[in-house]
């Protein structure tokens, strides 16, 4: 359980008010929202870096209050910034040491986070010689090593190259399911590969708590801009087709669902997979186009539709349980006379794979 | 070659540019700390005591010493009723004027150190479970060791290059208050060139020495800031 209300006025007048309460049993919640929104500033609120007016609760602990304040080396958090912060007098051991100092028994040892992360050759390294990927694992590790009950980062992944991010992604998400997770990202792919939960901050407020997959759908919501952009789909990986470099997946919710072929190089690792599909890559008609080089074709219901400034529309689609949002022009709009409720065919030319 | 008494010098200018260290080193790191954090009223004012070794003539400081040690002031009674025995024209007197007179040249390296500290390093190290203190001196004092070892070494060859302030409180005792430089004088005083000679260029060897050491560990760590 996490439950905060918030207020914090910086010396330019700038101020924030974020007022939430969550449940936080296991899972990753993250923290989105544009740039400048409060997305640090919130998450050094509840670590207890910066002073505010307020209360702050995590799982029946009173971090502060009106009368108290626990000081941050007595929270049992874990952090990690966006910038890996190790102390360049020590090598990778003798940092990551200065964390095991401080815990009686941890369920993480130096030994195994060194293997799982891989930098078990770089233990005699000093710090100064590695590389921001690296330096990165070793600060996840070092949070981790505080054996936390709570592990909160900010946008750890964000200058790191994609190699040391397809290590990582799936590292956090395994470790959230022993400790709860709060995690800053700007990142759509990052937001839709980690999230159980996200926190939506905007204009210094917190404006939803809620699924992700909930939240985007919601045109109200200040993730509409992003949402429409594209949306993520839950599939189940069904078929392999090495000749063709293909994946074949069906739609999650239905025994039955609709399926999709993906261009993958490889067999895909895990039955459960997440693509996201961008709205301007899909095609409505009518009817089912026939005789052309689309692979993907989707029987869909429009649900919903908003008119863009650049006279464009975005149809909200329901496919099987699930929603896509396709753009197309006000005219072919008006061409096709659609509506709500107007049965349509939506065929995807592209799509990614989140994970 | 040296005489006795210049052993003699010798060894008491070396334990007493040791111990002052010694002193400066418990008293600068918590001094230096607060200048470089403190928003308080008084603290240019403090900061200009610090540095007041600097700008004043010697003598001026060993004049007010002078009066302070002796018995009739507050400072030279409490010595004398706690010891027995008079603080002017003492080791112990010597001592506590060398602090004073060193004292910027430990505190300021220092500071500037803690100034430029950055303060994620801090926060880090609260996150990891350090406390206050804890996280000073188990992190971050480590982290800046070079800057201490600085402060060390020139707060040390300071000391032994000390001359006005002991010329006025010291008194010019062999073993107790005769430093180097002062039994220099002396040589000099009495026309023995050959000894003045050997004691000038000891310590000239020495200033220069502690020096280059200083400046080449700056250059390693600036080499070490421009390579990360």
């Amino acid at each position: 359980m996490l439950k905060f209300n918030i207020k914090k006025t910086f010396n330019d007048e700038k101020s924030f008010h974020f007022k939430g309460d969550l449940n936080l049993p296991s899972g990753v919640c993250t923290i989105f929202g544009d740039s400048g929104a409060g997305k640090t500033t919130l998450l050094r609120c509840l670590m207890g870096l910066e002073s505010f007016d307020g209360e702050v609760y995590f799982s029946h602990q009173e971090w502060c209050s009106s009368e108290k304040f626990v000081k941050i080396e007595k929270r049992e958090i874990g952090a990690v910034f966006q910038e890996p912060r190790l102390f360049p007098h020590l090598n990778v051991k003798q940092n990551l040491k200065l964390a095991v100092a401080k815990v009686g028994k941890s369920p993480f040892t130096i030994d195994s986070l060194a293997k799982q992360l891989g930098f078990e050759d770089l233990l005699k390294h000093r710090v100064t010689q590695l590389s921001g990927g690296q330096k990165q694992r070793i600060a996840i590790a070092r949070a981790l090593l505080t054996n936390p009950q709570l592990l909160m980062m900010d946008e750890p992944l964000s200058s790191l190259d994609e190699s040391s991010k397809k290590l990582l992604l799936p590292f956090i998400k395994r470790v959230s399911l022993q400790i709860p997770v709060i995690y800053i990202t700007h990142s759509i792919k990052e937001l839709f590969y980690l999230s159980d939960n996200m926190i939506l901050i905007n204009n210094g407020e917190v404006e939803a708590i809620g699924e992700p997959q909930n939240l985007f759908l919601n045109s109200k919501l200040s993730l509409a801009k992003f949402a429409h952009e594209g949306l993520v789909l839950n599939v189940l990986a069904k078929e392999f087709y090495e000749e063709d470099g293909l994946i074949e997946v069906m739609l999650k919710g239905k025994v039955e669902g609709q399926t999709l072929f993906i261009s993958a190089e490889d067999t895909p690792k895990a039955n459960k997979m997440q693509v996201r599909i961008n709205s301007r890559d899909v095609i409505i008609s009518l009817k089912p186009i026939v005789g052309s080089s689309l692979l993907n074709c989707l029987s869909a219901e429009v649900v919903s539709f908003s008119q863009k400034e650049n006279q464009s529309m975005i149809l909200t689609l329901k496919v099987d349980l699930q929603y896509i949002y396709a753009r197309i022009t006000l005219r072919s709009f008006n061409n096709l006379k659609l509506s709500v409720g107007s049965q349509v065919y939506a065929h995807v030319k592209t799509m990614s794979i989140l994970n | 070659m040296l005489n006795a008494g210049d052993y003699q010098a010798i060894w008491l200018t070396l334990k007493l540019a040791g111990l002052t260290t010694l002193f400066l080193m418990l008293l600068a790191p918590p001094l230096a700390w607060w200048l470089s954090r403190s928003q308080a009223k008084v603290r240019p004012f403090i900061e200009a005591m610090v540095a007041l070794p600097l700008v004043l003539p010697p003598t001026v400081l060993g004049f007010y010493l002078l009066i302070a040690f002796s018995p009739d002031h507050f400072l030279g009674q409490w010595w004398l009723e706690l010891n027995g025995s008079a603080l002017a024209f003492s080791f112990e007197g010597l001592v506590i004027a060398s602090i004073i007179y060193s004292l910027p040249f430990a505190v300021q390296p220092l500071q500037s150190a803690f100034l430029h500290l950055d303060k994620s390093y801090l926060e880090v190290s609260a996150t990891l479970g350090y406390g206050r203190f804890e996280r000073l001196y188990r992190i971050i004092f480590p982290m800046l060791l070079p800057s201490f070892i600085i402060a060390a070494a020139l707060s040390f060859a300071h000391t032994i290059g000390e001359f006005g302030v002991v010329l006025m409180i010291g008194g010019n005792i062999p073993g107790e208050t005769q430093v180097l430089s002062i039994l220099l004088f002396d040589h000099v005083e009495s026309l023995q060139y050959m000894q003045a000679h050997k004691l000038s260029f000891i310590l000239l060897a020495f200033s220069m020495s502690v020096l280059v050491i200083i400046y080449g560990f700056l250059q390693k760590r600036q080499q070490r800031v421009l390579n990360a």
